[in-house]
């Protein structure tokens, strides 16, 4: 096809669609590995077979024929002309996976086919009995050639509420040439007894043009059943058949279709129902506004209750169509979710375990960007807990459990966050084993007195790892603390919860959007910071005595039983005029990357959302801020970055 | 111009199909699927509707099987954009009542030239 | 499309095509040109149609037919370029005693 124009936006569109259609044909593939019913094939079948239509029209003729063989496999299986079995659903599964690479070497601009896509093409073929079939070429017979022709033409009765009217088939056949018709009416009924859907008329025809018969036919290809047809040369004016036309090479026309740079535009799909709220809270402004436009006219006294009316409404209007607008970045987390099942299905077998995957609350939505991002940790999570949480048969058995443990992903929405919890019902965290890693990694020197919550801290410290035997699949030097960080770039925190013997939580909280935030707006000397209000545990004044100054210059003081160090912002940031003294000021409290510390400020200002605008967009990335926003009398405040100040905080503690 | 009822499931091609007629001055509708194309059809007469065979919900042959038995639907051309090269799927779509077929891969011209020649 | 009928002695009927004058609008054409089967003569007034099919023609043939077979008179009171290029196409025009289209 010639993608001209708009119509490459259609391609993204396709392999967008293409991509949800793989993950649709592998979670079925795995359900009926599990023993699904045949429904499921009926749904692999038209994924698979729109992922092949598509194909062939947005210039991918290599997909196109390789997904032509795995059609073609389950067809017969559709069919019942073929079992489904563990080895059919094994290739398909693989097939699965070539089409993501193919789609991926599509964005990329490289070629699609490579071995592995070739080998599994040959499985599939070879599955079904014979070997991979050359893009057919199929060239036309040249049909009967003639001066002139007589059609006879008779449709059935039922031909015209078909929506084939004879009136265009012979308006086409006068696009051939001269035209002499004849209508044949002896075949009329009663008109008390005609149905003026049904065709009782028939024509003759003479086509006065030297054409080939296979053009007429092709004028009747729809309606071959549905009429009586024949066509004959007019006597007296048959001719030799001329040479056959060259044949058509559909393959060579299709992979003729230019392929566009397909550079991930991180465009979103966004559903009719959520722009057509939008639109309707826009109505609702511009009402609201109207409404208030009056008052510039003339300002009445007795009229401030309906502008103090006006303005709650404008304010919940503005609310309510920030929450679409954002809402139109959310996305459900399925199509995260939905890697699992394949993920802890190879894993299972591979480490002999038996493991039951259950998803909840899939259609909660994220973030676009938190949900890319979120993945990856969970992934570690889940090969975490299937690597190390869960126990072999054997094990659980001694242990008095099913064979089957469970693993649980669940997502839901808890304030403005959402969670996203990780759980299993395996041996739960080894205390012994892990005080044990930290002592001998100097992370502790004694594991007496710590709380659960502070061994399962552990796990998250750097280059921590408890397994007895590192395994490729969990060892891979990447461990909690990386996925802890990752959560919180995100913004989100992620602690685990843990009972002997009756399996691990991991939770991972989450704020609804990046593009918000939640925070309270402190004042140090002239500039505001904005604090996360998902990072704040309390604020405290202090007295001059609570404050202990350590070697080397850090100060600490006590909270809830625990020393925290004191971050002067005043300092970190350079602000003049700022407060000193420790009792003038207050500290906020706050938790980042496991860690809490006191941030020195010199009051609280007030609780406001913060629209958030990247710093390293707009100017570059800082240390320790996350951000910009824009304050209500329109000066710039800082969105401090808590992570990036504990990690800060601990860098200077070591130099 | 025609009015024109477009049904698929999917995204690309419904996009591509009403994107090329809009582009031909046809007025086109999209649907997702048979069901929502009933819904579509309730309202407005149509003068032509390209439906896709395999769609979840409603597929295209039992989609045509119900318009057709409107009467407001005979005689309306209906024509399935289909993959299937095997005569039995065109074959049991013109029993339902499809009006004749266009098979993918087609182009936008090749789309053109169908629509016209359907439409006459 | 209004049928003028007088009860006590049945007079010419006149019959107005409609603009779309395809199959879904000849359930109603066709009770009226069974009314109109009983009067002494029938003019068709065509000159309003721009969409026309085979249905329709059909239709209008064998109402012709039948009509002149009981020996009333069936006339055209008018007649569009569409209806007549179709009738032309389809091979209906002396059935039909429309004029061929002649390209203006």
């Amino acid at each position: 096809m010639s993608s001209t124009g708009g119509l490459a936006q259609f391609q993204q569109v396709f392999i967008e669609e293409s991509l949800e259609g793989l993950d649709t044909m592998e979670s079925s593939l795995l359900a009926l590995d599990d023993g699904g019913d045949g429904e499921l094939v009926h749904t692999i079948f038209r994924a698979a077979h729109s992922i092949k239509g598509g194909a062939a029209t947005f210039g991918f003729p290599e997909m196109a024929s390789f997904t032509h063989e795995a059609e073609s496999l389950l067809d017969e299986v559709r069919g019942g002309k073929r079992a489904i079995d563990k080895p059919i659903v094994e290739l398909l599964l693989r097939s699965v996976d070539c089409l993501r690479g193919m789609f991926d070497r599509a964005r990329a601009g490289q070629p699609l086919n490579d071995a592995t896509s070739d080998d599994v093409r040959g499985e599939l073929a070879a599955m079904m009995g014979r070997a991979a079939p050359a893009a057919a070429v199929q060239g036309r017979r040249a049909g009967d050639q003639a001066e002139a022709w007589i059609i006879r033409f008779h449709p059935h009765a039922g031909m015209l509420a078909g929506g084939n009217d004879p009136l265009r088939l012979i308006r086409e056949l006068a696009g051939l040439g001269e035209l002499a018709v004849e209508a044949d009416l002896s075949r009329l009924p009663a008109l008390a007894k005609l149905d003026p859907s049904e065709c009782h008329m028939g024509w003759s025809i003479e086509l006065k043009a030297p054409v080939r018969r296979e053009d007429i036919k092709a004028v009747f290809d729809w309606v071959e059943d549905e009429c009586d047809l024949a066509i004959e040369p007019k006597p007296s004016a048959v001719v030799t058949p001329a040479a056959p036309p060259a044949p058509a090479n559909i393959a060579e026309a299709a992979a003729r279709g230019t392929r566009e740079a397909n550079a991930d535009s991180g465009s979103v799909r966004v559903s009719i129902d959520k722009i057509d709220g939008m639109i309707n809270l826009v109505g609702e402004l511009v009402i609201t506004q109207a409404m208030l436009d009056t008052f510039r006219e003339e300002f009445d006294p007795s009229r401030l209750a309906l502008l103090q009316h006006g303005l709650t409404q404008l304010a919940r209007h503005a609310r309510e169509l920030q929450e679409s607008v954002m809402g139109i970045r959310m996305l459900p987390i399925a199509s995260v979710f939905n890697r699992f099942p394949r993920l802890v299905r190879d894993l299972s077998q591979k480490l002999g375990k038996q493991v039951k995957l259950e998803l909840h609350g899939e259609q909660t939505e994220l973030d676009k960007t938190v949900l890319e991002k979120i993945g990856d940790p969970m992934v570690h999570l889940v090969r975490n807990a299937i690597d190390h949480g869960l126990e072999t048969p054997q094990k659980r058995r001694a242990a008095g459990k099913s064979d089957m443990g469970t693993l649980k992903l669940d997502a839901y929405h808890r304030g403005g966050n959402i969670v996203v919890e990780v759980s299993d019902d395996g041996a739960g965290l080894n205390r012994g084993a892990i005080v044990g890693k930290a002592i001998e990694r100097g992370l502790i020197r004694s594991g007496e007195g710590l709380s659960d919550e502070a061994v399962g801290e552990l796990i998250f410290q750097p280059g921590f790892s408890t397994a007895e035997v590192t395994t490729d699949l969990s060892g891979r030097g990447v461990g909690m603390d990386v996925v802890r960080r990752n959560v919180s770039d995100l913004g989100g925190t992620v602690t685990i919860r843990s009972k002997p013997g009756q399996g691990s939580v991991f939770t991972i909280t989450l704020p609804l959007t990046l593009a918000i935030i939640d925070g309270l707006t402190a004042a140090v000397g002239q500039e505001r910071y904005i604090v996360p209000l998902v990072s704040i545990v309390e604020s405290v004044q202090l007295k001059p005595e609570a404050l202990k100054t350590v070697v080397g210059g850090g100060e600490l003081f006590r909270f809830r039983g625990e020393y925290l160090p004191v971050l002067r912002l005043h300092e970190l940031f350079g602000c003049d005029g700022a407060k000193r003294a420790i009792e003038d000021g207050l500290v906020i409290v706050v938790e980042g990357d496991g860690s809490r510390v006191g941030l020195f400020v010199d009051g609280l200002v007030g609780q406001q959302q913060a629209v958030v605008k990247s710093l390293e967009t707009n100017y570059r990335r800082v240390q320790g801020v996350s951000g910009a926003t824009i304050l209500a009398d329109g000066s710039v405040a800082l969105i401090t970055d808590i992570a990036g100040l504990v990690r800060l905080h601990g860098r200077r503690k070591a130099a | 111009m025609a009015k024109i009822l477009a049904v698929d499931d999917s995204a690309s091609m419904r996009g591509m199909v009403a994107y090329t007629l809009r582009g031909a001055g046809h007025e086109v509708t999209e649907a997702e699927n048979g069901q929502l194309a009933l819904d579509a059809a309730n309202g407005a007469a149509f003068d032509l509707v390209l439906a896709d065979v395999n769609m979840p919900v409603m597929d295209g042959i039992s989609m045509v099987r119900e318009l057709r038995t409107r009467p407001s639907y005979k005689g309306v051309p209906i024509l399935m954009l289909t993959t299937e090269s095997h005569t039995d799927k065109k074959m049991e779509g013109k029993a339902a009542g499809a009006t004749g077929w266009l098979v993918k891969p087609f182009d936008p011209e090749q789309l053109l030239a169908t629509v016209k020649r359907v439409l006459g | 499309m209004g049928s003028k009928r007088e009860h006590s002695a049945p007079a010419a009927v006149e019959i107005g095509l409609p603009a779309d004058c395809r199959m879904a609008a000849q359930a109603a054409l066709l009770a009226e040109l069974l009314g109109a089967l009983d009067a002494p003569a029938t003019q068709l007034d065509g000159s309003a149609v721009e969409r026309v099919d085979t249905a329709a023609l059909q239709l209008l043939t064998l109402f012709r037919r039948e009509a002149l077979s009981r020996g009333c008179a069936v006339s055209w009171r008018g007649a569009s370029t569409t209806l007549c290029e179709a009738a032309e196409t389809l091979g209906l025009i002396k059935a039909l005693d429309l004029p061929a289209a002649v390209p203006a």
